[in-house]
């Protein structure tokens, strides 16, 4: 099924690889601390240009992200200490992780997580903000307190499921705020021994500001890669197995082309290999209402794990 | 901080409540609490284990089947084995090496074990093992601190700038055989420790404990695969994946980044990586990792043993035939081999219920350690282990391991920049913690024998770990010391 290389999708692998790999550093007299220089799987993206999930920023006032279309404003003095881990290969996200500085005005003690789980590439049988929490009561420990199970809730005007518990032992609440954007579920987990703080962390995502409207993004469609829609296809060539799960997340124009390739979990001979492959793929344009639209979708190369497992 | 009068503003200018002022001083930094230190009390909680002689497991001292306990006391005594160059009954050890037995290496709390809190290195040359017109001791090995193997992440180019665009990553042996008098001429320099320092471009690695391994490696991939599902909405910010034996692409499990695949090749790199002793699954000597570009080893400094390759090998014929037959038995397959035996069925740790600070303490702390998330990665029990063809207590045992045997992203603070596998730089197994109790050294390198600074180097930038660190920062100093006193008690 390989068929040779057309040359405009040459010229398409050679813009990926150099955005997918970074320039050769200079040598150095004294290595650098802090630095991950060496790394494994990696996220990385066919261009520079298309908003990625994991590329939210973290300022005084606000936590943003262009890819979710949200703004969620901070308490004062709260900052992102660390910034979380790379996007795993089940498609896992931490986005931020918030707590008060020692020096704020006002300090108290308590934690935000915000992380999204891309639902193209959970390996449980979850597809809605609901069922994903309702994996995770399952699966908590038995000696944990539930205090509110999981349920609708609206904040902010928007729909999110809640779910609160208490560590009994540590004197910890967890509160999860659960909402679904663009096939993610962005869950917001605010942690802290005083429901006071909880509280004032919720009133700020009522007050969290969204910025998508449903005419810009693309429409998000779990498996749309199949063979009904793929009308030309070309497969990856692996030059060696590496039995890791390869989460691919794509865009695809009004005309069916590829037009973003956002790896959130390969290793450099992977992406490339992919996007060699993909850029030349051609699927059926997807028409809504007699509109063609972009449609985002999610392909996992690779040896994964599948739902159900 | 100061507390202010009446109502405060925040930065945009809204009011804060009162209550908001109350909390201005309950900020604290730093942690009051102390790690009890190595637990005293019976040697890997076992009644009957001395500090050479570790237990092995239930039904090999009961012997069943017939000839495992030999196999196991042949193993056991081999570990201890003191390696030569030449001219004795153990000869094949270098030209570069870290020790010259396994037991010098793994012996804390017993044979077995990770580095004991005298470093045999630091005394090498005092002890004649190493000679000390051609060896000098590196500066990061010292007296009292861990035993150590040392790499250098980056190959250097030849004006001694690091290259950052060609990791290395491979073991740098600390010594060299030149000038035992059973070395022959086999004259070799050391690597470059000074300027690999100087130049920040090196990492360590301690030895890891090996009670329990055969329990580990019994444990069938679906076993780990279905807690990794558990872990999915942890809400905690963990993920973790696997990584994978290049062979077969099955679940490799040994090693601080879960390299290896199985008991008989960890042992069978570790004598050729860390003794220089070639064996059947390492037949070749092994030159430094740059040592290839300048010809590899000189002739003078191979087959020093004078008995050919591989130095370790299966044995056609009993060399001591008294005894049983067992024992007799036991002696036929190469060193290799009864390594990888006597890790196989050393028994695991057990815990006490009561030390150190008393029951409620440990209990109270097991619970903390659950409920604040750290048990999502340290998984108190892993699953119960397959059918077992070798011996009962292999087969259907539970893996109390404290460990999901994933490789997780650690972030700066514990990245190497040593990728193995499948594993980067900043990606390591979840350490099992069974027998961390009786341990001095902590995490890959041994940078401390402080539990609450291996707790903070939990968290850092591009960790997985960071919001488990810090719901263990928002404990009371009680509830830390409990966490602390259940770690030493495991």
């Amino acid at each position: 099924m390989w068929s040779p290389a057309t040359p405009v999708s040459i010229l398409l692998g050679l813009v990926a690889s150099l955005a997918i790999a970074a320039p050769a550093p200079a040598p150095v007299a004294k290595l650098p601390t802090d630095v991950i220089i060496v790394k494994g799987a990696w996220s990385s993206a066919s261009d520079s240009t298309m908003p990625l999930p994991e590329a939210g920023t973290v300022t005084p006032e606000s936590y943003d992200n262009r890819y979710f279309g949200l703004s969620l404003p901070l308490p004062d003095g709260w900052v992102q200490k660390y910034a979380g881990p790379p996007p795993s290969d089940s498609g896992y996200y931490v986005l931020a992780q918030l707590s008060p500085t020692e020096t704020s005005p006002g300090a108290s003690r308590g934690t935000v997580l915000i992380s999204a789980q891309d639902l193209f590439f959970t390996p449980i049988r979850a597809s809605s903000p609901l069922e994903l929490v309702n994996y995770t009561r399952a699966h908590l420990r038995t000696d944990y307190q539930i205090e509110k199970p999981p349920a609708d809730v609206m904040v902010g005007g928007r729909k999110f499921v809640r779910f609160e518990y208490l560590s009994p032992a540590a004197g910890l609440h967890w509160w999860i705020l659960a909402t679904q954007i663009r096939c993610h579920v962005v869950e917001f987990v605010f942690t802290s021994a005083n429901t006071r703080v909880l509280e004032m962390l919720e009133r700020d995502l009522d007050s969290m500001k969204g910025s998508q409207s449903d005419d810009d993004a693309p429409v998000c469609i779990k498996d749309y890669a199949n063979t009904t829609n793929v009308v030309e296809r070309v497969d990856p060539l692996f030059t060696e197995p590496r039995y890791n799960p390869v989460p691919v997340r794509i865009i695809i124009d009004r005309e069916g082309k590829v037009k973003h390739i956002h790896f959130l979990s390969a290793f450099p001979t992977q992406a490339q290999a992919i996007t060699e492959a993909v850029s030349q793929w051609r699927f059926k344009p997807y028409v809504r209402n007699g509109r063609p639209m972009e449609v985002e979708t999610g392909i996992l190369f690779g040896r994964g794990q599948r739902a159900g497992l | 901080m100061t507390l202010k009068t009446g109502r405060a503003r925040g930065a945009e200018g809204r009011l804060l409540p009162a209550w908001w002022l109350a909390f201005a001083l309950a900020s604290s930094t730093g942690f009051a609490q102390t790690d009890p230190g190595v637990r005293g009390g019976a040697i890997n909680g076992q009644t009957g284990a001395t500090p050479t002689s570790p237990l092995p497991l239930n039904s090999v001292t009961s012997n069943t089947p017939a000839g495992v306990q030999e196999f196991f006391q042949d193993g056991l005594d081999r570990f201890q084995e003191v390696e030569a160059v030449s001219g004795s009954a153990h000869n094949g050890l270098g030209p570069r090496f870290n020790l010259d037995s396994c037991a010098g290496c793994h012996a804390q709390p017993t044979i077995g074990g990770s580095s004991l809190p005298t470093n045999p290195q630091f005394t090498v040359i005092s002890r004649h093992v190493v000679n000390g017109s051609t060896n000098t001791i590196p500066s990061f090995i010292t007296a009292n601190g861990p035993t150590r193997e040392a790499r250098f992440p980056f190959v250097f180019n030849s004006n001694g700038t690091v290259n950052t665009s060609v990791p290395n990553g491979g073991v740098e042996d600390l010594f060299t055989v030149g000038g035992r008098p059973d070395a022959g001429v086999c004259a070799l320099q050391q690597p470059g420790f000074a300027a690999a320092q100087q130049a920040n471009n090196i990492i360590f690695r301690i030895p890891t404990p090996l009670f329990g391994a055969g329990l580990l490696e019994n444990l069938d991939d679906s076993t780990l695969l279905s807690n990794h599902a558990n872990q999915v909405g942890n809400g905690l910010g963990i993920s973790g994946t696997f990584n994978h034996n290049g062979n077969d692409g099955t679940i490799a499990r040994f090693g601080w980044k879960a390299q290896n695949k199985s008991l008989a090749i960890f042992a069978g790199e570790a004598y050729n990586v860390e003794m220089g002793i070639t064996n059947e699954l390492f037949p070749q000597e092994r030159p430094l990792p740059q040592e290839d570009n300048s010809g590899g080893l000189p002739n003078s400094c191979l087959n020093l043993g004078g008995g050919g390759y591989p130095e370790d090998a299966t044995n056609f014929a009993v060399q001591n035939p008294s005894g049983d037959t067992f024992a007799q038995n036991a002696q036929i397959p190469s060193d290799t081999m009864q390594f990888s035996m006597f890790m196989r069925l050393l028994a695991p740790p057990i815990p006490s219920t009561t030390s150190p600070g008393g029951a409620t303490a440990v209990q109270s702390g097991q619970n903390l350690f659950g409920q604040i998330g750290c048990g999502i990665c340290h998984i108190p029990t892993l699953g119960m282990t397959q059918a077992s063809n070798m011996t009962g207590s292999l087969g259907g045992a539970p893996v109390n391991a404290y460990s999901d045997l994933e490789i997780h992203h650690m972030g700066t603070a514990l990245n190497d920049n040593v990728s193995q596998g499948n594993a980067g730089g900043d990606q390591f197994r979840t350490a099992p913690l069974w027998g961390l109790g009786q341990r001095v050294f902590f995490l890959h390198d041994g940078r401390t024998s402080n539990l609450l600074v291996a707790i903070q180097a939990h968290a850092s930038n591009g960790s997985e770990a960071t919001q488990v660190e810090q719901n263990f920062a928002l404990l009371t100093p009680t509830q830390q010391q409990q966490v602390l006193d259940f770690l030493r008690s495991l």
